[in-house]
């Protein structure tokens, strides 16, 4: 099999000129087997299976780097939702918990690790209560790790306590890092039918489901598909989505084959690829980009879901021909602070919330890294989870919030958290009162296509 | 069993103490540890621990050598002796001029080499930089996955 000159080429471009990077290599830990009714024996156990399991990870992944030329941003981990592994512990418990997780993850030098979480879709344990009233200083006590909460499925419905309680959260969240712009929201996130594969932050997990250890990939590649899109701008739609299509099969290929590799080097199995575009603030990786490329003057302007929808839906089938095993959240991202394009919008008032909210109908994630007001209620914060959580329950699609309402700030100022989390222009919400209908509890059913049986 | 954890260990000696109850002779503790880590062999998929990741591997054949730059007297001389200096075998080369700049893709084979791939990469980079190259070298693998069905 010959490789010809201008392959080699585009993909030299696309790794050195467009930013195509393999997002994350998340590895995948179960912690069922940690469990113990000894608070320092589950501490001494979570800290040693990662450390014994976790020990080559970066490594491998900064070898395969090295070896195929294309760079992998972040290292990362996922784990059992801690909710089911302390389940039984109080939430000063759980910060101590917490502080293990941390403890591992800067001694193996990992980026990220992911699964202070607990899935409360139908109903709180003990452990799901204690460890959701943790995360405001679990969050401030450490650098590393993430927490989500799932609060809705298609098959559970919406459980409103949860919703209200996460509003609380996030409000007292921000609260605990004003003096950084409430940046611990940054690592917290609301959830409707979250995918227990997902290999991004700050919403992964490892799902009970899993195998005892996996590796999972999240590929990213705006820049690249921006080519393609610029490409093709005198073409009709189907062309279009053809030139996206091919862009995407490349990019999950590259990614697929980065992941099963680090997983073969490693001795453990290789979960899924997650075709997700994911943006960065660096100039030409972004996805509002793209959109505006398709011919719009910019994010916001009507048209602007039906470009997002069909660039998820190209990108899609570019991935699926490429993996066999494509999962997490695999659409588009389009996190504010993190996307050059979307921060420029949002700074214009061309992007609102509310169109945002519609945008996340046809692709993945939702209201992700958007900064409000810090006056803004408890109940307008719950409403906004409400409402996202009403269109992936209805559409059977993942949806979620990761909002910060940034102490003593509002609109017409920023919040700047450096680096790949971005510049964050406060976004006006909605100040319609909601609380009676916020504060009515219980869990508002399942949507009839839920019952599919 | 390659290795046994503290925590294995101390499981083990937590079974032996149960069943001896006081009837530890050398034979009776050695035939309980042998089933005591039968069991733990046996028992659920634990995670095992990782391999090692090898310090050097061979990239299994075959590498792609880029290398871009203003053109300069000499160029291809000096890569192509650096890869026969590496004992790297040249299977394929396609090499272009466009006005003063210099792209050359070199395919080669480094089966017979018995440099590992890491040191291979550095000393290419390094003969590049000699001539203001910039020279990026990559296992093929890559290139196949991206752009064959």
């Amino acid at each position: 099999m010959h490789i010809e000159l201008p392959e080699i080429l585009e993909t030299i471009r696309m790794t050195e000129v467009e930013h195509f990077d393999i997002r994350t290599v998340t590895m995948g830990i179960n912690l069922k087997d940690c469990i113990s009714d000894s608070l320092p024996r589950l501490k001494e156990n979570i800290y040693e299976k990662l450390m014994r399991t976790a020990s080559e990870h970066v490594a491998t992944a900064e070898k395969v780097e090295a070896q195929y030329g294309i760079s992998i941003a972040n290292k990362r981990i996922s784990v059992t939702p801690i909710a089911l592994v302390g389940d039984g512990y109080y939430a000063e418990d759980f910060v101590e918990i917490a502080c293990v997780l941390d403890k591992a993850a800067d001694n193996l030098g990992v980026d990220y690790l992911g699964g202070f979480s607990a899935l409360v879709q139908k109903g709180f344990s003990k452990g799901d209560l204690g460890l959701i009233r943790a995360i405001p200083e679990a969050l401030t006590q450490t650098k590393h790790v993430c927490s989500s909460v799932n609060v809705a499925t298609t098959k559970a419905g919406i459980n409103m306590d949860a919703v209200y309680l996460m509003g609380q959260i996030i409000k007292e969240t921000a609260e605990r890092s004003a003096d950084d712009d409430g940046i611990g929201c940054a690592k917290l996130v609301v959830f409707a039918n979250a995918p227990e594969d997902n290999p991004f932050i700050a919403g992964a997990f490892h799902g009970v489901s899993e195998p005892d250890v996996v590796i999972n990939v999240g590929i990213s590649g705006p820049g690249v598909i921006l080519r393609a899109v610029r490409e093709s701008y005198q073409t009709d739609f189907p062309t279009l989505a053809d030139n996206i299509r091919r862009m995407a099969f490349k990019i999950t290929r590259a990614g697929e084959f980065v992941g099963k590799t680090v997983a073969r080097l490693q001795n453990i199995p290789y979960g899924i690829v997650d075709i997700s575009l994911a943006p960065t603030p660096m100039p030409g990786d972004s996805i509002a980009d793209i959109l505006k490329a398709m011919g719009l003057e910019d994010v916001g302007a009507p048209g602007t879901t039906a470009a997002l929808a069909l660039l998820n839906d190209a990108v899609k089938r570019g991935g699926l021909m490429a993996s066999s095993h494509v999962g997490g959240m695999s659409g588009a991202f389009i996190p504010v602070s993190e996307d050059q394009g979307m921060i420029d919008a949002a700074r214009t008032g061309h992007i609102t919330l509310e169109k945002m909210e519609a945008m996340t109908s046809v692709c993945s994630v939702g209201i992700d890294m958007v900064a409000v007001p810090g006056d803004t209620s408890v109940e307008a914060i719950s409403g906004l989870i409400a409402d996202e959580c009403a269109i992936g329950v209805a559409n059977s699609k993942t949806t979620a919030v990761r909002v910060i309402p940034v102490p003593g700030k509002t609109i017409g100022e920023e919040a700047d958290y450096g680096g790949l989390l971005g510049v964050a222009p406060i976004m006006p919400l909605s100040t319609l009162n909601n609380a009676h209908f916020i504060h009515r509890g219980g869990r508002i059913p399942a949507p009839v296509k839920g019952i599919n049986n | 069993m390659s290795s046994l954890t503290e925590n294995e260990i101390r499981r083990i000696a937590e079974m032996a103490v149960r069943q001896l109850e006081g009837h530890a002779t050398p034979a009776n503790v050695e035939k309980v540890v042998k089933s005591a880590l039968n069991r733990l062999d046996g028992g659920a998929p634990k995670t095992e621990r990782m391999k090692r990741v090898p310090g050097g591997t061979h990239a299994g054949g075959r590498i792609i050598i880029t290398a871009f730059g203003a053109n300069s007297i000499g160029i291809l001389a000096g890569l192509t002796s650096e890869l026969a200096a590496l004992r790297c075998d040249i299977v394929d080369l396609s090499q272009k001029i466009m006005q003063e700049f210099f792209t050359i893709m070199i395919l080669v084979d480094s089966q017979a080499s018995e440099f590992p791939f890491e040191t291979i990469k550095q000393r290419m980079v390094e003969k590049g930089e000699s001539f203001n190259l910039k020279v990026i070298v990559q296992h093929e693998d890559i290139f196949k996955t991206m752009h064959r069905v």
